[in-house]
């Protein structure tokens, strides 16, 4: 009955659209940033980033089988100098034109790196420097030999620089200069070089895009006539506008509508990507998660299967703190599974037991984006542990107070003496997978190693990630971090969000890459 | 009738600089970075540092203040954090939203509410009189966002004949008076409607009951009028309270319908309102609430002035 | 949502005797609807707070297994929620909190209202603008707005919840208060306390207080079921009572992703929500009538 109905709903609301319109239901409260560097986290880039723009570093997205990796963008070839290993060239993609008819170069890449780094330059936006900065901490000086040569210099030796470039894109110079040079009127009318133009939009309720039908990669030339983004903060509201034919794809539905979904006809689909779940564990002074008895035993604790059942599927079970389908996964001897026996016995080794319960403090939130559903998997993870002898007593703080707290470290005397902080991370790449976390340099509040962790040979390892230029050799050393992260148990791996979306039996042609972004271009309409 | 219009003018104009005050201080002494929404989670110190200074949160606050109020009243109320676009377009184009929904709700809410309560008032003690009230009761009583959740449940989700969310399929920036953009609007203003029916309705009847009840009614019917003119008689006299009391119910549904717009979606000031809250967005937060606040004082002086001005019994000096 | 704004007029003092209060009971014990209400509002109270010797479930005990069962399940009465939690018992003990945070508020609004109120008519000229002055500019927001503006500053919360609503309920009380105290004053009897020499206090005391609290008193709970549903509304917005503690408005919201699976245990806290907020207006009524305070 409320199938059928809704399916009159549907064809009497679609007649007013064009064929070949894809509506979407995003997560974000707004239309992310337009004018080049997006914000709304990885939402923003996959919507609004590589649909206008391109990088000169891309990630490849045409499969769903295998991790994605980097590929040729507006840079066609790239290279080290053998000799001075700061030193970068690029080789810049010819015959590529921005959405307002200007050709790109080389210079274009410096005048949107000043746009970011240099507050002197006319070009500088606060706001797009935000977002991007942060992202090439690399990046030291950079310019253009020729039309189409560009050479970067780095800080010291990285090999991660083309990881870093993957986040920035290309806004275009002439339209800056057409819109009096004020990025809020450009706001409104932005010119890249991507696959999708935009054409109009109402914040904070829909942007509209068409496809860019000069783009230089023939094969990521959109099918459809129009892309439609609308944002949708709130999942029931997602979940009804899907059921009544008012979008025909949402993200992240929840899981509870899921049934809902499935018995009306709509599809879910999802994939691995880079994106964790843990537990960031403090390694101050005191902390029991120094003692790696106690680490492996929480880690042993969980039934990961019953909790997948909770999430309605949705999930992948941690063997790792990178998912098992990644290319940096490696053979690590530390099996992470269900193991309560095992867990108990270590415990009682590193000197707990029914007398004498270890008990913890553990920072969560109730909501978050990409938490996945914190308070009851949190809940869930809490009972495990008490199984084993451990007590867990939360710590819940909003959303945003967690992310400054996530800053501030485990030292900072806001965190209340809390020993793990529930943080799922993005986790793409070299940098913001592995390095980030755990590195000494980085220590909260100076950077995002929040446990205080430090140890000579991990550093080691990220100096050699840091200055091996072959990228199969480079991969054999992330191999090498990863497997030290799971043997060493560094964090309590609890499991990835598999990325759900929820869709129109219409929509044909989508392939979901194990990636943050997604290529649009091959999704049809059929009607 | 000019000097009360005059004093009551002047009346207003501290109270509205009282309200930008406490919109000022409420929105500042809360807790947590207003800017933490719009950075990376992992931008470094230096960089937050400077973020903050350009945006004018290093100063001391009664300098952000006067910075603040100043521009307000030239109709400047800033730029949002989260999205870098002038709040006063968002407010303005939100409010549209908001005044669209309630000046629906009030075409649906009043004439019923006041054909039960004057029913009810000149019925008064009957059966009738009994049902309109519990009528009345029940709308008042109701905790209308459950409502607009009921209503979802039954008339998209169960029966999927209404939309649940939005302003129409193209968004408000497309209103249009059609088919297709009035669906969107019905559950959402019947929601809304309920609770003023219910007030309405409980007024008028108590005024009318009341009126009835008095001696010039009897005096009316003495001097031999028709009962059509002693009707007319009452509803003069009921007119400037009723029409007050709607006055003021329009003021709280502008207002008051933020949770009704969190439910279903709707692009007005409510729903900018809740999300600038979770963003800790600011200027959008003090502006929403400050022209809000500042529309119901408006209200609030257009209905004593309309009152004053039908209501020769008011002698306000 | 909006019973702030009918400010009451308020009637001639009624001088007050033994006789008025026991026409007042006696009035009140003839209205069964009024009675009804009380019996309901009394039994919410109760069960709130002797839940525990009620032999219910626990309401904080999850069971993933056990999510969102319907009303009826063996051992779940009135099913389960999102987390597999006792509906039953999570409503019966969510009332402690819904009602502890709906109607304190009122009543510390109506003590300190009251006392504002009776300050500023009483005393008059400066003070009295003082009050009434800055009593007008918080009543110049539409009570909705100003609790969700208080309550998004303050941050969620218990103890926030109640400072913002009982900033909430001030002003409108305080209104009630000054123009009951105005009236009152200007009558012959306190100008012939005055003169046969009985000090402010006592004058405030004896007349004043004896006279005006009862409108006042009635005013206030009247404001009871907006109060609730308001507070309740705060806590759906996520800026009131904060999880995982059972409350009504907090359990309508999460339960809001659970109306594809099984609507109606959803829809039971608003239920809630909604029973106790008409008994309390039932209940206002009554006492109004029987307590002879005009509309």
């Amino acid at each position: 009955m409320a199938a059928l109905s809704i399916a009159v709903l549907a064809s009497g609301t679609v007649q007013s659209w064009a064929e070949g319109t894809l509506r979407i239901g995003m997560t974000a409260a707004d239309i992310p940033l337009t004018t080049g560097q997006t914000d709304q986290g990885g939402e923003g880039m996959r919507f609004m980033g590589y649909t206008v723009y391109d990088s000169l570093i891309e990630w490849d997205l045409t499969s769903a089988d295998k991790p994605s990796t980097l590929i040729p963008g507006l840079a066609t070839e790239w290279s080290v100098d053998a000799n001075d290993k700061t030193k970068w060239t690029f080789k810049i993609r010819e015959g590529v034109t921005f959405h307002d008819g200007s050709p790109f170069t080389a210079h274009d890449v410096v005048w949107n790196l000043d746009k970011l780094l240099d507050s002197e330059s006319e070009q500088y936006d606060p706001r797009q420097s935000a977002q991007g900065k942060s992202r090439i901490p690399a990046v030291d000086t950079y310019k253009a030999v020729d039309d189409y040569t560009l050479e970067i210099t780095t800080k010291e030796p990285n090999a991660t620089l083309p990881y870093q470039l993957a986040w920035i894109l290309m806004s275009s110079k002439a339209n800056w200069e057409a819109h009096d040079k004020n990025w809020e009127e450009v706001a409104k009318e932005p010119s890249g070089t991507g696959p999708w133009k935009l054409t109009s939009f109402v914040p904070r309720e829909r942007a509209e895009l068409v496809p860019n039908t000069e783009y230089w990669d023939e094969t990521r030339i959109p099918k459809l006539d129009k892309m439609v983004l609308m944002p949708l903060p709130e999942p029931n509201a997602r979940t009804a506008a899907l059921l009544s034919g008012q979008v025909d794809w949402i993200e992240a539905p929840a899981p509870d509508t899921i049934p809902a979904l499935t018995g009306n006809g709509f599809e879910i689909v999802s994939n691995a990507y880079p994106h964790n779940w843990t537990w960031h564990l403090s390694r101050l002074e005191g902390s029991p998660w120094n003692d790696i008895r106690v680490r492996k035993a929480a880690n042993l604790a969980i039934d990961r299967e019953g909790l997948t059942e909770l999430l309605g599927g949705l999930a992948v079970p941690a063997q790792g703190f990178l998912p098992p389908s990644s290319q940096w996964f490696g053979n690590p001897t530390f099996e992470v599974k269900y193991d309560p026996e095992a867990a108990k016995e270590l415990l009682a080794e590193a000197g707990y037991g029914p007398d004498k319960p270890l008990k913890v403090k553990a920072l969560i939130s109730p909501s978050g984006s990409g938490q996945m559903l914190p308070l009851p998997m949190n809940e869930y993870v809490q009972q495990s542990l008490a199984e084993v002898g451990i007590d867990v007593e939360f710590m819940v703080v909003e959303w945003n107070q967690m992310i400054n707290l996530w800053r501030a470290g485990a030292a900072d005397p806001s965190v209340e003496g809390s020993q793990s902080i529930n943080f799922t991370y993005f986790i793409q790449d070299p940098f913001t997978g592995l390095i980030r976390h755990l590195s000494c340099d980085l220590i909260a509040p100076n950077g995002t190693n929040w446990g205080h962790y430090c140890d000579e040979e991990m550093q080691d390892l990220f100096k050699q990630i840091k200055t091996t230029f072959d990228a199969e050799a480079q991969d054999a050393v992330l191999k090498k971090t990863h497997e030290k992260y799971v043997n060493d148990a560094l964090f309590l791996m609890v499991t990835h969000d598999v990325a759900p979306r929820a869709m129109s039996p219409k929509v044909k042609g989508f392939v979901q890459a194990q990636n943050w972004y997604q290529n649009f271009s091959g999704i049809t309409i059929e009607e | 009738m000019f000097t009360y219009l005059v004093r009551r003018l002047i009346y207003v104009l501290p109270v509205a600089v009282g309200v930008s005050v406490i919109c000022f201080l409420l929105v500042h002494i809360a807790p947590g970075d207003p800017l933490t929404a719009i950075m990376p989670v992992d931008a470094t110190q230096e960089e937050q540092a400077a973020m903050r200074s350009a945006y004018g949160l290093d100063k001391p606050l009664p300098v952000q203040y006067a910075i603040w109020i100043g521009k307000a009243v030239s109709g400047d109320l800033g730029k949002s954090i989260a999205t870098g676009r002038p709040v006063a377009d968002e407010v303005f184009s939100a409010v549209k939203n908001s005044l669209l929904l309630a000046f629906s709700a009030s075409v649906i809410a009043f004439p019923i509410g006041l054909f039960l309560g004057f029913l009810a008032g000149y019925y008064r003690d009957t059966i009738f009189d009994r049902l309109v009230t519990s009528v009345a009761i029940t709308g008042v009583s109701v905790p209308n966002y459950w409502l607009g959740i009921v209503l979802v449940i039954i008339f998209s989700v169960q029966l999927g004949w209404l939309p649940s969310m939005g302003a129409g399929p193209g968004g408000s920036g497309s209103w249009s008076w059609d088919y297709a953009h009035i669906r969107h609007l019905i559950l959402p203003a019947v929601t809304l409607a309920v609770v003023p029916i219910g007030i309405v309705a409980r007024t008028v009847r108590a005024l009318v009951g009341d009126i009835f009840s008095m001696d010039f009614v009897q005096a009316l019917y003495a001097k031999g009028l028709t009962h059509g003119d002693v009707l007319f008689h009452v509803i003069r006299n009921a007119a400037p309270t009723a029409l007050s009391v709607m006055g003021l119910q329009l003021g709280y549904l502008l207002g008051g319908s933020i949770l009704i717009e969190t439910v279903f979606n709707w692009p007005g000031s409510g729903f900018l309102l809740s999300n600038a809250i979770f963003q800790r967005d600011l200027p959008l937060l003090q502006g929403t609430i400050l022209i809000l606040s500042l529309f119901f004082v408006g209200m609030n002086l257009i209905v004593d002035v309309a009152q004053a001005a039908i209501d020769p019994r008011i002698k306000r000096s | 949502m909006s019973a702030a704004s009918d400010t009451a007029e308020l009637a001639e003092p009624v001088v007050k005797t033994r006789g008025y209060w026991s026409g007042v009971v006696r009035r009140f014990s003839r209205d069964p609807v009024a009675l009804t209400c009380a019996v309901i509002v009394l039994a919410l109270i109760l069960a709130a707070i002797f839940a525990p010797y009620l032999g219910l479930n626990d309401p904080y005990h999850a069971s993933m297994i056990k999510r969102l069962k319907p009303i009826g399940y063996p051992g779940f009465p009135l099913g389960t929620d999102e987390q597999g939690r006792d509906m039953l018992s999570r409503l019966i003990y969510g009332g402690r909190l819904t009602l502890f945070v709906g109607l304190m508020p009122v009543v510390f609004a109506f003590f300190i209202g009251s006392a504002l109120g009776l300050v500023a008519g009483y005393a008059g000229g400066w003070i009295n603008t003082l009050i009434m002055r800055t009593v007008d500019v918080f009543f110049a927001f539409p009570s909705v707005l100003l609790a969700i503006a208080i309550s998004s500053a303050l941050g969620a919360g218990i103890i926030n919840s109640l400072v913002s609503l009982t900033i909430v309920f001030i002003p409108p009380i305080a209104r009630v208060a000054e123009s009951a105290t105005a009236g009152v004053r200007s009558l012959d009897y306190i100008d012939a306390a005055r003169a046969s020499g009985g000090g402010a206090l006592t004058i405030i005391r004896v007349h004043i207080i004896g006279n005006v609290l009862g409108p006042i008193f009635v005013y206030a709970t009247s404001l009871t079921s907006v109060c609730m549903i308001l507070a309740a509304g705060l806590s759906f917005l996520g800026i009131g009572v904060r999880p995982p503690e059972p409350e009504w408005g907090l359990m309508l919201n999460t339960l809001r992703t659970a109306i594809y699976v099984n609507p109606w245990v959803a829809a039971l806290p608003g239920l809630m929500i909604f029973i106790t907020s008409l008994c309390l207006n039932l209940l206002s009524d009554g006492l109004r009538s029987a307590m002879n305070v005009k509309d």
